[in-house]
Order: structure tokens, then sequence, then C-alpha cells
């Protein structure tokens, strides 16, 4: 099968899920008890009032008639009204969404930047006290709600040592780099690194905990392989054995699990958001939770759904150029 | 019929004598169970009393020292106040005077209950539905895992957050039975079970169950022993569950004890957020305590400790239990924060 053929054939999959989660989200809301008029409406409202906000809202209609409503006006890329803030839920959500992508990312080079080195060192000296170091801090790491981490990073770092902010951030990447690249000022980047730390850390202790375990093991496999040591018996560096041979190998493991586990990454990001008010869709979604700001809920999930969806598609893609064993099927 | 072999059985005793870690993580585990059954015996205080004069005090030995103005002859002072920690309180109190050690011991409860319980549902929809989609395998196989694609499809963590927080916290009050028999006093007499909650984190985490019972089933049903069975006029009902099942299970329950971990670690999220429904959770005080980090560390450190202790000891476990029985799954613990 072509890459072609592939994409054309995850797409229409990745339709029938999106598809899949966009019914279920608008379901959700009649599977919930107390109806939004209850949430929108003034606490005195009048029978009148209430029918009225009903009509307004659509909610008078069969739930056939509102769920293809729903369906036909997605489709053109409108997610209806926020009922708190009176504005269109697709602006509010795509406002947020730099932040919770920026957040993940920096998660994830974290993840990567410690996890690898950490996992072949571990590999390499098996039984000494790096080994045994990197092992213990993978099985805190995996065993450690991100919350805690987070909240235990500010006590420490915040209130202990009185460095690093813990506020919600005055400025995203693309003006910091905006101030940057046109007036040649770097407080905008510097700010954005210092709020960036502590979330990044929080989200990717575990993902660096999980890849150091995948990391050790995989390159324990390798090494015991033929090829290992027919690359060692013809004189290469020992270096070069372990990085370039054994690692390459690993990383195969390594990716398909990253893949798996990206939900784990978008779950965990809305936690370590609210702990940090974050101005991302994790805290969006738990604020408009707590409200019931339905378009905002059903919105945001199905952003969530869609770009999963999208991520997925993209890791299998690269997953087959990397390991031309593995076929697209 | 015993469920385990002899076999597996001198595997695991000899997996378990060799490792330090199993006995670590067995130790931890007992701990957590001797802690949830026995929460009304150890607690020193009711973990819901509440008691003003006492609220902040650190735990036993520690020593605090907090500045407060007040005005004196209307002039305004700065007075400076040492508590130090006394036994009474080991783990200090929190914000309304609670007793923090009496509250760790009835957390535990809860993690524990909705570990379980919420593993057990997951295990029950997930192997009958993967034990029959790979048993019966077409149509039903195809609608079944096409199902289970759009559960993956979505993010857990962010799906469970969603449910809890939108169905509302339904609970139901188990009654203590050992208030009940009137072995001890002074302690809440039902401890509260989040319904939603347990049945939610089951939802959630059923999909890794079918797709191991399926795998089991498809190898299975083709074994000649299945096909023997079979020609000897056994039903469908009785081939799942005599031979199917009890071939698949050592998969399942190493990745089922994978599961409480990642359980436990769901439902203290999804506490601290405050969806549960109940106020006892460690996940609850952590988020109790994060408004005091400034004055109170202990608040949120300690409830903390008590989860990451609980999950190691069960990931410990899973480990053990993976080594001695090597199913041949993949590796991983039960993560998911």
């Amino acid at each position: 099968m072509s890459t072609y053929q592939f994409l054309i054939r995850r797409g229409l999959q990745g339709l029938l899920v999106i598809w899949g989660v966009i019914t279920v989200v608008f379901l959700l809301r009649f599977m919930t008890p107390g109806s939004p008029v209850d949430f929108v409406a003034p606490l005195d409202a009048s029978p009148e009032l209430r029918a009225q906000i009903a009509r307004n809202l659509g909610l008078d209609q069969p739930i056939y008639v509102q769920y293809a409503q729903y369906l036909g006006s997605l489709l053109q890329g409108d997610m209806g009204f926020s009922y708190i803030r009176g504005r269109p839920a697709s602006g509010i959500i795509f406002l947020r969404l730099p932040a919770t992508i920026e957040l993940a990312v920096a998660a994830t080079v974290v993840a990567i930047i410690f996890s690898i080195p950490l996992g072949v060192i571990s590999a390499t000296r098996r039984h000494e006290p790096a080994d045994y170091a990197a092992t213990g801090f993978s099985l805190v790491g995996i065993s450690t709600p991100n919350f805690w981490l987070g909240i235990m990073l500010i006590l420490l770092v915040s209130v202990g040592l009185g460095i690093l902010p813990t506020s919600r951030r005055p400025i995203g990447l693309v003006p910091a780099m905006e101030m940057l690249i046109f007036q040649f000022e770097t407080v905008g980047i510097q700010t954005w690194i210092r709020h960036m730390i502590l979330p990044a850390i929080t989200l990717g202790t575990y993902f660096t905990a999980m890849i150091v375990r995948l990391t050790r093991s995989g390159m324990l496999d390798q090494l015991g392989q033929p090829y290992v040591k027919a690359a060692r018996a013809k004189g290469l560096p020992e270096t070069l054995v372990t990085y370039k041979h054994a690692l390459r190998n690993t990383m195969i493991p390594i990716i398909t699990v990253l893949g798996l586990q990206l939900g784990t990454l978008i779950g965990g990001a809305v936690i370590t958001e609210f702990v940090f008010n974050w101005p991302g869709l994790g805290t969006l979604i738990i604020d408009a939770i707590n409200v019931r700001d339905w378009p905002i809920i059903q919105g945001a999930l199905i952003v969530i759904g869609v770009g999963f969806v999208v991520i997925n598609i993209v890791v299998d893609a690269l997953y087959a150029r990397l390991n031309p064993r593995v076929s697209l099927e | 019929m015993s469920i385990l072999s002899e076999r597996v059985r001198r595997s695991l005793t000899r997996e378990f004598s060799q490792s330090l870690m199993a006995k670590i993580g067995l130790a931890l585990v007992v701990l957590m169970v001797t802690m949830a059954l026995f929460a009304p015996f150890i607690a020193p205080h009711n973990p819901t009393q509440q008691g003003l004069e006492e609220s902040n005090l650190p735990p036993a030995g520690v020593t605090q020292t907090s500045s407060d103005i007040q005005f004196v002859d209307g002039e305004r002072q700065t007075v400076e106040t040492t508590t130090t920690g006394t036994l009474d309180h080991p783990m200090g109190t929190d914000s309304l005077g609670r007793d923090l050690f009496s509250r760790v011991l009835f957390g535990a409860r809860t993690s524990l209950m909705v570990g379980l319980f919420g593993t057990l549902f997951a295990v029950g929809t997930g192997v009958s539905v993967g034990l029959v989609a790979g048993y019966y395998g077409g149509r039903i196989d195809d609608g079944l895992m096409r199902f289970a694609d759009i559960m993956l499809a979505f993010p857990a963590l962010v799906l469970a957050i969603a449910l809890v927080g939108l169905l509302g916290p339904l609970t139901i009050r188990i009654p203590d039975p050992f208030v009940a028999l009137g072995l001890v006093e002074g302690m809440p007499d039902s401890f509260v079970f989040p319904v939603t909650l347990t049945i939610v984190v089951g939802v959630v985490n059923w999909v890794w169950f079918a797709r191991i019972a399926r795998g089991e089933a498809l190898s299975i049903r083709q074994q000649e022993y299945v096909k023997a069975a079979r020609s000897l006029g056994a039903s469908d009902r009785r081939i799942l569950r005599q031979h199917v099942l009890p071939n698949s299970l050592t998969p399942i329950i190493v990745l089922a004890t994978i599961q409480v971990a990642a359980i436990i670690l769901l439902e203290s999220s999804l506490s601290f957020l405050g969806f549960s429904g109940t106020t006892l959770s460690w996940g609850f005080d952590i988020a109790q305590g994060r408004d005091y980090l400034g004055t109170s560390w202990w608040i949120s450190s300690i409830p903390g400790l008590a989860i990451v202790l609980a999950v190691i000891g069960i990931n410990l476990l899973g480990d053990w239990l993976r080594d001695a029985l090597d199913p041949g799954i993949e590796g991983e613990h039960g993560g998911g924060m």
C-alpha cells in the first residue's frame, strides 16, 4: 500500500472516529441531569422567559433536529455561542489552543532530552549506582500524580526558593517571538520561558520516567543481539555501537509507545493547566464543566478528539517511514 | 479447580524470594490495605471533626513560625507565634483543624475501593466483550472492536473528567461495620463510596482488557482441545468459561494489577478537581492544601506522599507478577497520572 492510499484510508477511518466523538459529545448533554436553561436563566425567571431561552438555544426542537442542526453548523465551523461569555465558542477555543500545544510540546521535549540519555546510561551500566538511580527515578516518576508534582514544585521552587513564577503567564509564544523579531526585545521570550519551566517539568516527568524504562529494557535487548557483537568485533568504538546501532533500533518501540501515550499527554496537560492556571484548553474545559457552558464543553472536546486523531495518523505514517519492516496496512 | 497451577505458584514464590522490590511492593500494599481496613481503630481522631482553634497545626516535631498582624490599643503590631506539632496530631491538621493522619487513613479507603471496584468493572466489561469478539469473530468482532477504537481515540483522562464532571457525583453511604457493631466510637458511621467516579474510571479503562481477552480468545479457539470440546457438544458458553477464560487469565491478572495503580491515580486526579463527591480522599486533601502552601506545607504534601507510596507498591507487585508469569504483554506501568 502506498503512503498516499494509507493516508486516505486512515483519513476516512479518522472521520468515522471524529463523527463518533461528535455524537457522543452531543448525547452527553442529554445524559446530564439538569437543563442548560437552569444555568443560563436568572434564578427568578418566569416560565415564559425560560421557554423563550430554551427556544433561543434551540432546545425546544426534537433531539434528532437538534443533532442535525448541530452537525450542520459544525460543518460550517460554527460551535455555537458560549452561554456565559456570549461570544462564538470556536473563537474562545482556538484562542486557548496555542497555550496547550506549547505546553505539550515543551513537555515532550523535556522528556526526550532527559530520558534517552538516562535510559542508555542505565542500560550500559547495569547494576551500577547510575542504573539504580535511573530506575528508581523512573519508578517514582510513573507513580507520582502530576498535579501533586506540580504543587510540590510550586512549594519548593516558587514558595521556598522564591524563583520562577506560578501565576498565569502574561505572554504566549507567538507574541513573545514577534517581540523578539520585530523589536529585538528578549523580555517576552524570557518571561515565556520562566513561566514554562515548572509546567513543562510537571507534565514531562511521567513521560521521562516512562521512556527511561523503555529505553533501558530496549537497549538491554538490543545489546544482546548478534549484530552488536559483530559491530564490536569489527572494532567499532563502544559509543558508536551504543548510540548508532543499538539506540537506533530501540527507538522503534519507544515511538510506538509514545504514540499510544499521546492521550495521556493531553489528559495530563488538562490537569497541569489547572494546577498552574495555564490559559489553555484544559482550564477552559474545567471551567466550562463547572458552569455547564455546553457549546464550550462540546467544542473543546471535539477539538481535542480531532487533534488526537490527526496526531495519531501522523505518528503512524512516521513510524512506517522509520521502520521499513512495518508495512502500512 | 485452582486458578493457579503448581508451576505458576512455584514461579511466583521463586521470583518473590529473589526480588527485594517485590517484597517492598508487597509491604507497601499490605500497609495500605491495613490502613484502609482498620482506619477507625488506628485513627487518633474523627477525620471529619473540625476545630478552628486547632487549624493548620504542623506535624509532630515540626516547628512553624507564623506572623500575624494584630491591633493592640489601636496600634498595629506584628505578632510572631511559634507552634510545634505534637503527637496528638502526628501529621498535623488542615485549615479546618481536621487531623491529617486520620484523613490519610480514611483516604486510603476511597483510593482502594475505587481502585478495586473500578478495575473489577473494567475487567468484567472488557473481558466479556473481548472474549465474545475474539471467539465469534466476524461481524460481532468488527463491530465491537470498531467501538473500542473510538474509545481509544479519545484521551481517557479528558473523557473521565467530562463524564464525572457532567454526570454529577452520585455516591452511596456504606455503613462502617466496626462502628455499627459498636467496636469503636467517635468515628464516621459510614463510608461515602463514589459510584459515578468508580463506573467512569472503569468505563474509560475496559478497552485494554477487551483487547487482551480478544487476542487470547482468537488464539485459543484454534487450539485442538477447544475443537475437541466443541465436537463433544459443549456449548459456546461452557467453552468460553471452562477453556478460553482460564487460559487467558495470566495476562489479565497482570494488567489488572497495573490498572489498580492507574485507577488510583485517576481517582486522585478527579478528586483533586473536586468531581468525586467524597471529601475523604487524598486528591481532595491535596486540593485543600493548595491555598496554604506558603504557611502549611504539610496539608498538600502528606496525602500526595501516600498516593505515591501506594502506587509504587502496586506497580512493584505488578512487576513481580509480570516477571514471574511472563505473559508476554508489554511491560508498562500503570501510569496515566
